[in-house]
């Protein structure tokens, strides 16, 4: 039996009706067409779903969509609009912390989960708050500098 | 002074934006109208024969749009070397290992289809099962498949091989195994099909190698290859992964014919860990000679290889081997012998490396025992036995650029080698040596090594280059874009990349081997140059000078000796097509490789080898047994660095790739049951126990790599494992001989020692 949802993703309001098993995953990627958020493991080990709810970076995979009700939803897309590029983007970009783009987008919004809370971690701060995000292109080394280097402008 | 304006930039890789802001469509981003889901009934037993499948409730089942098994698919086998082939796409009347395939469903829903699944009936006779490749090699052992359980056996010889180890001085005998590992791509594995009314059939998948994949499906279905189009979309890792086709597409392709439909299956975790395609474990037994000043006078391998249930790259990875243990240091007489043995367990496939980083493994670990026996640094035995440029191998290949021992120098210098090494305490250091082919090689699609570049200029002077070459995440159509411009005088953003799609781009072997860069490098190289003849001729007739004395840069041609005369690009271009005329240039480059290393196999010509030396600071606790990796120097031989961001990218994430391998990965059995089935229980490391891999690159300008450019995906994780179990031994003074490195290992080898 589907349910009523009203869903804020990306600071737009969205009336769904859903059916009460499916994941917030499922519902941002299949019903909203934000398929930014990835679908890796499916079983919250690898991060590769990792959205922002409330302040706080969660794996998108292990929530029922009903769950986030009256909660407020970002993904990697309502990060930036156009060309233009959030710093910690720009960052990944241009620091060679990309490789086959999979892990990218988890690792991204986890990461500014991290800085919104703490602007200047550590980098054994960074290590810890990553952990759950896998990838399995970059050995991390440059993922580490990225997100380091945004710690250290100003603006964020 | 550097005379580039591209090569050798610090460049973002050219799909990067796409990725950091979630655009870039990957395959299960994709929805075709009309799209059914497909699911795959497998077998749960390692062994069995099928007396009976009845798949009647199934199909009557809502929204059950197809149901395929054995029946259908019967008569076809599949392996990326066809004549080897031997897997069934659904299983016909025996199954071989957990997760072996039985039927499919496409429905209007995974639901649905996972529904259908459970409806549908198979009756087994339960088999013996042999999970030990060893095993399955006796007499009287239960037969997995009806020749019998070797697949092959394979045995070579070059020089003397039994006078050369009377005349050493030490011969030393060892054994080491090695495990199955995963290539953990963090996108499953997956593909949509559609064959359509018209006869045409449209393939979305994660392939490494579109091109050769097109001609396996064609040959297969027996379809003229212009039907097929196979379109690679962005993919989440590949590492040898997407080397070969999986039964799921034969199986989604019967789906859609019996449907009509487009049909997508994508792979569970659970799937891809238990029935996707592995490293191949092996046993190895290594002997070696030598004369008591170091020099190495023969080796002898020994390998058994467990292929699990299928040919796949079993064959082909274990003759690898067979010219690998020949190549790495100067050794004149060598003998190979090596079956590849199935058992009842998921069958290998390719993985970065193909065969190396087992063999170095063995290779690397001895050469440390051997230089303690003799009294030796093992840094001086290496460089005492170094290969060399314009070495030939007693196998017969032949060595153009190499800086190994300017590797295994720089690898020693940058770890601090001489004051860590053979020290007291915990700490400890070493260091392994590689040798890899820098280029691909040929005879494994047809006697060729080959990809071809077309490149159009447009009216405003910017460029598509379309290339067959695979873009898998290690930065290919980067690499590519920064030759063109390069070649052009034009800027990197100048340049749209296309790849992926074999009905748009031209003829290319594929992403594996290393050869990215050696070949489709060269070819794009000579496709730039092809067109920037024809724009110059045009400059020429506009400014009214001579070809020879115009130069393309900065997006202008000009005159050399008077900078100030000059067209833009985009002038050029646009007089050009004014005339009625088109600017376009197109290279197929072919590895220039004519010589066969040895008659009898035929096997492995290969244009360039790539070299390099890692060495690696590890503390060991004595309690735990934990490793704990302190400093991580890699220093490849490159050839020529084109990007080095790109560059440090594959030797950082293949070196963690070989820390896994070396501590923590290997799938575990117990009678052909996975036992560790996630990334929970599969441990690939994390971020939090990440060393800083400090990557190293020397610039031995190859004579035949683009700008003296030579492969460079795979060499950073052959070496790993071995100066891993070298800096173990260092520290603590226990040999482990088997990988994954555990904890278990070590607190039971140091129990031990005492």
């Amino acid at each position: 039996m589907k349910r009523q949802l009203e869903l804020k993703v990306n600071g737009l309001g969205y009336s769904l009706e859903v059916d009460p098993h499916r994941t917030l995953l499922e519902v941002i990627r299949d019903d909203l067409g934000l398929t930014g958020t990835k679908l890796g493991c499916g079983g919250g080990e690898c991060g590769a779903c990792t959205v922002i709810l409330d302040g706080k970076a969660v794996k998108s995979c292990l929530m029922l969509a009903l769950d986030a009700r009256g909660k407020e939803v970002w993904t990697i897309e309502g990060l930036s609009r156009g060309q233009a590029l959030h710093l910690l983007q720009q960052a990944f970009v241009e620091r060679g912390a990309i490789q086959c783009g999979f892990c990218t987008s988890g690792m991204i919004m986890a990461s500014k989960a991290l800085l919104d809370e703490n602007p200047r971690p550590s980098e054994q701060e960074v290590k810890d708050s990553l952990a759950g995000n896998l990838c399995r292109c970059t050995g991390y080394v440059k993922i580490i500098e990225a997100v380091l280097s945004v710690t250290n402008t100003e603006k964020r | 002074m550097d005379e580039y304006s591209v090569i050798g930039k610090r460049l973002p890789r050219i799909d990067a934006i796409e990725k950091a802001t979630g655009t870039a469509k990957y395959l299960g981003d994709l929805k075709i109208p009309g799209m059914l889901y497909g699911k795959i009934l497998r077998s749960p037993y390692a062994h069995a024969k099928i007396l009976r499948v009845d798949t009647s409730k199934a199909e009557s089942l809502k929204g059950v749009r197809a149901v395929v098994t054995g029946k259908d698919t019967q008569g076809l086998l599949l392996c990326v070397i066809p004549h080897l082939a031997n897997k069934t796409p659904l299983a016909e009347d025996r199954v071989r290992f957990i997760g072996d395939e039985i039927a499919a469903v496409a429905a209007d829903s995974e639901e649905i289809a996972e529904e259908a699944l459970d409806l549908i009936e198979v009756e087994y006779e339960e088999l013996p099962g042999v999970f030990d490749p060893l095993e399955a090699m006796k007499p009287g052992a239960v037969k997995i498949h009806e020749k019998g359980n070797v697949a092959i056996h394979i045995s070579r010889a070059y020089g003397d091989v039994d006078k050369a180890f009377q005349e050493s001085d030490y011969v030393f005998e060892d054994r080491f195994e090695t495990q199955a590992q995963l290539h953990c791509c963090l996108e499953p594995h997956g593909c949509i099909v559609h064959f359509d009314r018209l006869g045409t059939l449209t393939v979305w998948i994660t392939t490494q190698v579109p091109h050769p994949y097109r001609k396996m499906l064609a040959d297969l279905l027996k379809m003229p290859m212009n039907k097929v189009r196979v379109i690679k979309v962005f993919m989440g890792g590949g590492f040898g992964g997407r080397f070969e086709m999986d039964p799921m597409e034969i199986i989604a392709y019967f789906l859609s014919r019996k449907a009509e439909r487009p049909v997508r299956i994508i792979n569970t975790q659970d799937e891809q860990f238990t029935t996707g395609r592995t490293r191949y474990p092996m046993v190895i037994n290594i002997k070696t000679g030598v004369k008591k000043d170091g020099t190495m006078l023969a080796r002898e391998v020994k390998v058994v290889t467990d292929n699990g249930a299928y040919n796949s790259h079993g064959i082909t990875i274990t003759m690898g081997v067979g010219t690998k243990c020949t190549y790495l240091w100067s050794l004149p007489n060598v003998r190979y012998e090596a079956d590849v043995v199935f058992t009842n367990k998921v069958y290998g496939g390719a993985f970065r490396g193909y065969g190396n980083p087992q063999i170095t493994f063995a290779i690397e670990s001895q050469m440390d025992m051997i230089s303690e026996k003799l009294g030796m640094d093992v840094k001086d035995l290496c460089l005492k036995n170094a290969n060399y440029g314009g070495q030939v191998t007693c196998m017969g290949h032949k060595v153009t650029s190499c800086a190994l021992k300017d590797c295994i120098e720089k690898a020693a210098e940058t770890v601090g080698w001489k004051e860590k090494r053979r020290t007291q305490g915990d700490r400890g250091v070493g260091m392994a040596s590689l040798m890899h082919t820098g280029g691909g090689v040929r005879l494994l699609f047809g006697d060729c090594n080959l990809s071809d570049v077309f490149i159009k200029m447009n009216n405003d002077g910017t460029i598509d280059l379309a290339s067959g070459m695979a873009e898998i995440g290690q930065g290919s159509d980067t690499a590519l874009a920064q030759i063109a411009a390069e070649e052009l005088g034009i800027k990197v953003s100048d340049v749209n990349v296309i790849t992926g799609d074999t009905w748009t781009t031209p003829q290319c072997l594929g992403a594996w081997g290393s050869r990215e860069l050696f070949v489709a490098g060269n070819a794009a190289k000579k496709a730039a140059l092809d067109l920037k003849q024809k724009l110059l001729e045009e400059a020429s007739r506009m400014l009214g000078v001579g070809v020879e004395e115009l130069v393309a840069k900065d997006r202008k041609v000009s005159v050399r000796a008077n900078p100030e005369k000059s067209a833009s690009i985009a002038q050029v271009a646009t007089a050009c097509y004014n005339r009625g005329r088109i600017l376009a240039g197109r290279g197929c480059y072919d590895d220039p490789t004519t010589y066969i290393p040895d008659a009898n196999t035929g096997y492995g010509g290969v244009p360039t080898y790539a070299f390099g030396t890692h060495a690696i600071e590890v503390e060991v606790d004595r309690k735990t047994g934990r490793v704990k990796v302190l400093n991580y120097v890699a220093v490849h031989d490159v050839g020529k660095v084109i990007n080095p961001l790109l560059a440090e990218g594959q030797i950082e994430g293949a070196g963690l790739q070989g820390l896994g391998y070396a501590l923590s990965e290997g799938l575990a059995w117990e009678e052909g049951i996975v036992l560790n089935p996630n990334f929970q229980d599969y441990r690939i490391f994390y971020i939090n126990d990440t060393p800083r891999i400090k990557s190293v690159m020397i610039e031995s300008g190859d004579p035949d790599g683009p700008y003296g450019a030579k492969g460079l995906g795979e060499p950073g994780m052959v070496p790993t494992a071995a100066a891993i179990a070298n800096a173990i031994y260092d520290a603590v003074g226990v040999r482990i001989k088997s990988l994954p490195i555990t904890p278990e290992k070590i607190l039971m080898a140091l129990k031990e020692k005492g």
